[in-house]
């Protein structure tokens, strides 16, 4: 009788581990190298894996494995995940189930959305990703739903309204889980919108908590708003996903610019946007904060990745959060307390001229006097910033940031802001075009040191930046893609181009590395799409749209 | 003499395109409002930097119809804006695109 109690109690269990993602495994993310379960490879976001099988000698063996279409045109912007031999992949139209040994599709799911969305995004029609736990996939949609699917299926099992897009709302970020909380993000900081974070229960979809982005009257920080409604227009998006430390169980959270983008109307600091908020993701509940940028007026979102890592300062290990922020500063700041451990530019910068260590704020310079007086300047690094959202790698043996970096200026002159209508674009700005100022690429594949801001190598991408998150590896391997189409591997001491494939239409996606049955593999997403899409039209006009995977492994010798 | 004959030809010109179509400068300031805010983050700042929009400083006088139905419904990657512009908005806007940038 006992026997057969335990072997039900067993078969009970069993299927478990098959379909359930424990918070362990997810805290684990990098161990298990079969599984990519995080956004990031890993709640740091390091985006570096130890595998090394693929590597500077062996790279020339790389080959495609399997390319599946994603039936989509608007642009892959996407991460994979994987999961016990199946890649889960999402578009801003489907989520797509392949397995992985014969890239075959399991199952796609459609999001639908009222064709008007569009008007509400600012940058480009797409996804970055799902997160997946307990045998759920959980995503965004572009109209601003939260929806969980059946990892098995493909069945939706749950579906929540997160912000009504008619306002100005939408997802394009992948959500993260914490501490068993599912935490979404989102855009509209252009459209007169306050911006927050939500907490979900990944069972029921039930709404646990939101923390706004910007305080309301009698809310700590409202002081540094005016008074009136302007809170309510104050942006502070959160579009893209914040790194987890399990240990301090703090959420690292980057906020976007503040709204309009003309100051005029919101002197102040303008707390808590263009900043990084540390929260505990059981409550929401903020612990501290770090403001990048106070009275942001140039777009300088302080949303992408948050690198967590160890390095050594004066001698000392420290648990810091890095970030490339988009106003061209290079910030270090310990994890546990946010104290400023390090603010270096990392590429040529004008509207500030440095950072003050002692209050952490940035110096304006003149140029940016110019710009409150009413005048138009010439702004570097431009308003789409020294880098944008695609993703940096850390490679804790190097102890180096690689990133895909831009040097670019444009002109930038304040118009009145005019009436605020919901869901209307409510930004003030005129940003227009100026000729190239020197004889530097406007893009490069930098390898950075955190501490400094000063690059070990430049690797020129001349006359289109890449819009590709990086992935490093222990193989002494870099991979990203270009906008054109190539997926590059480079040597991650000098950059060198070792291997490339074109994979039919551009990426601006996220790649990642895993092993299937003792294999290395590399996966990207391609599909031209996302915001430089739109601004360099008329140099990618020959590079056909179409969104797909694809897998590549080593050709066995 | 001569100078008039040329200033008149012009005129011909001029006429010959705007003959059906003559904007008040009430609209073409609205237009100009409207296109400003929502339709310059892709047509550019006064459609001189068309990025991935369609250059708009091209599109064809004699094409209203076109210009209405792509407003109203979408076109490629431009979502619909029918339920947001009223029918006066969408004259104001073509007449901001026909004749607001002109020097």
């Amino acid at each position: 009788m006992k026997r057969i109690a335990l072997a039900t109690t067993l078969f009970l269990l069993a299927p478990a581990p098959a379909y359930c993602q424990s918070l362990e495994d997810l805290k684990n993310d990098g161990k298990n190298t079969d599984n990519v379960l995080t956004y990031g490879m890993g709640y740091h976001q390091n985006r570096y894996s130890k595998l090394k099988e693929i590597n500077k000698q062996t790279v020339k063996r790389l080959v495609p494995v399997w390319n599946v279409s994603l039936a989509s045109n608007y642009g892959e912007q996407g991460q994979p995940f994987v999961y016990d031999g199946v890649m889960y992949v999402t578009n801003a139209e489907y989520t797509v189930a392949i397995d992985i040994a014969t890239g075959k599709q399991k199952w796609r799911t459609p999001v639908g959305w009222d064709p008007a969305t569009p008007r509400v995004v600012c940058c480009g029609v797409s996804n970055k990703g799902p997160a997946i736990y307990n045998g759920k996939l959980f995503r965004g949609t572009l109209d601003a739903y939260i929806v969980a699917l059946d990892m098995q299926t493909g069945k939706q099992i749950w579906k929540e309204k997160a912000a009504d897009w008619k306002e100005g709302f939408s997802i394009t970020g992948a959500p993260q889980i914490a501490n068993g909380v599912l935490i979404t993000g989102m855009s509209g900081a252009e459209f007169g919108t306050r911006l927050f974070l939500d907490g979900w229960d990944p069972d029921t979809g039930k709404h646990l908590w939101r923390h706004y982005t910007v305080p309301a009257p009698g809310e700590k920080g409202y002081d540094t708003w005016p008074p009136g409604d302007a809170y309510l227009r104050g942006g502070g998006s959160t579009w893209i996903t914040g790194s987890y430390d399990p240990d301090l169980d703090l959420l690292y959270w980057g906020t976007g610019n503040a709204g309009p983008w003309n100051p005029a109307t919101r002197p102040g600091d303008n707390l808590y946007t263009a900043s990084l908020l540390a929260i505990k993701p059981k409550t929401g509940e903020m612990v501290w904060y770090y403001q990048f940028t106070p009275n942001d007026m140039y777009d300088w979102d302080a949303n992408w990745e948050m690198i967590l890592g160890d390095l050594n300062v004066n001698g000392q290990k420290r648990k810091v959060v890095m970030q490339l922020n988009r106003n061209g500063f290079l910030y270090v700041l310990d994890r546990v307390n946010g104290k400023l451990l390090a603010a270096n530019p990392f590429e040529k910068v004008n509207w500030a001229t440095h950072v003050d260590m002692a209050t952490g704020r940035p110096i304006e310079s003149e140029i940016s006097k110019k710009v409150r007086a009413g005048e138009k300047i010439e702004l570097w690094p431009s308003q789409w910033g020294a880098k944008n959202w695609p993703h940096a790698a850390f490679n804790p043996e190097t102890g180096l940031l690689y990133a895909n970096t831009m040097h670019n200026m444009r002109y930038y002159k304040f118009v009145p802001v005019g009436e605020y209508k919901p869901g209307q674009r409510y930004q003030g700005i005129e940003n227009t075009p100026a000729p190239r100022q020197d004889d530097l690429a406007i893009g490069h594949v930098d390898a950075i040191d955190p501490m400094t801001g000063k690059q070990k190598w430049r690797a020129p991408t001349p006359n289109i930046p890449n819009y590709s998150a990086m992935l490093a590896t222990a193989g002494g391997l870099l991979f990203t893609g270009k906008q054109t189409g190539e997926f590059v591997a480079l040597d991650i001491d000098n950059g060198k181009t070792l291997w490339q494939f074109q994979t039919g239409s551009g990426i601006n996606a996220q790649p990642i590395t895993f092993t299937h049955k003792g294999r290395q593999y590399v996966a990207i997403q391609s599909g031209l799409g996302g915001v430089n899409q739109a601004r360099m039209a008329e140099d990618l006009k020959n590079v056909p749209r179409g969104g797909s995977v694809w897998a590549f492994a080593l050709m066995p010798e | 003499m001569k100078r008039l004959a040329i200033l008149g030809c012009a005129l011909a010109v001029f006429g010959a395109n705007a003959a059906a179509q003559s904007f008040t400068p009430e609209q073409i300031k609205k237009g100009a409002g409207i296109f400003a805010q929502n339709c310059s983050p892709c047509h550019g700042a006064h459609m001189a930097d068309p990025q991935g929009g369609f250059d708009l400083r091209k599109f064809p006088h004699d094409e209203k119809n076109r210009f209405v139905t792509s407003v109203t419904q979408g076109k490629n990657s431009m979502p619909p804006w029918g339920d947001l512009f009223k029918p006066d908005d969408i004259d104001a806007l073509w007449a901001y695109v026909m004749a607001g940038e002109k020097q």
